[in-house]
């Protein structure tokens, strides 16, 4: 379930076809644009992740992804719409942690804006990871300085 | 008066709290000052304060219910 653009676990593939399945009901728009962020088995010091753990401010949460998309739906005319979901809690390495779905009269737009959405998701959403090993140790993870 | 403070991400984790309460506090200033006395280690990691969601460059008076969060760099997407 999702709520106020957060899941609790990966985002299933339940979740996604909801998205897909209304993509009918927009018949305003000609594209649709759908990143999905997956947890990557990367190599650290030797050792591997196998999970991560995300953590999020979640009233701040919905503030900021409100103006996500405002800031989208204003900068992009063609967008007719924005979807962001974000996991906390587990994910594993395979599954995916971030959905965003943009739909828009044309595919320019489309696209332009969800890469737009991810960027601005990554600076801007108070969520936290925690990379979690095979050998069961963890490291905090940032995307960007304060 | 009472606050509210919640730790994020790596904070929670070195002062072992999500959420601790503090009364009696005027500004983010004297709040950052008990936090750092019950907290020593939190002088070591960056972060950004916000205030009722909003995140803050100055040093606000404090209310009554407020709620401030200690905010490490973000992480998502």
């Amino acid at each position: 379930m999702v709520t106020d653009y957060l899941t609790n676990g990966p985002i299933t593939q339940k979740i996604i076809a909801f998205f897909i399945e209304r993509m009918g009901d927009r018949t305003d728009s000609g594209g649709h644009s759908v990143f999905l962020g997956q947890v990557r088995a990367d190599e650290i010091n030797g050792k591997r992740v196998k999970a991560i753990e995300y953590s999020a401010y979640e009233a701040m949460v919905k503030v900021e992804a409100d103006k996500i998309k405002v800031k989208i739906l204003s900068e992009y005319v063609d967008v007719k719409s924005v979807d962001i979901v974000h996991s906390t809690g587990i994910v594993n390495v395979g599954e995916i942690s971030l959905l965003v779905f943009v739909s828009a009269g044309h595919r320019q737009q489309a696209i332009e804006a969800c890469g737009k959405s991810v960027e601005l998701i990554k600076e801007k959403l108070p969520v936290w990871k925690k990379e979690i090993f095979d050998d069961d140790t963890h490291e905090w993870r940032q995307n960007s300085s304060v | 008066m009472e606050v509210k403070v919640l730790f994020f991400g790596i904070l929670a984790e070195v002062t072992g709290n999500v959420c601790k309460h503090y009364r009696e506090v005027k500004s983010i200033g004297d709040l950052i000052l008990r936090i750092e006395d019950d907290f020593p280690e939190v002088v070591h990691y960056k972060f950004r304060i916000s205030v009722n969601n909003q995140i803050i460059n100055n040093d606000p008076i404090l209310n009554n219910g407020d709620e401030v969060a200690l905010m490490p760099p973000f992480a998502g997407g």
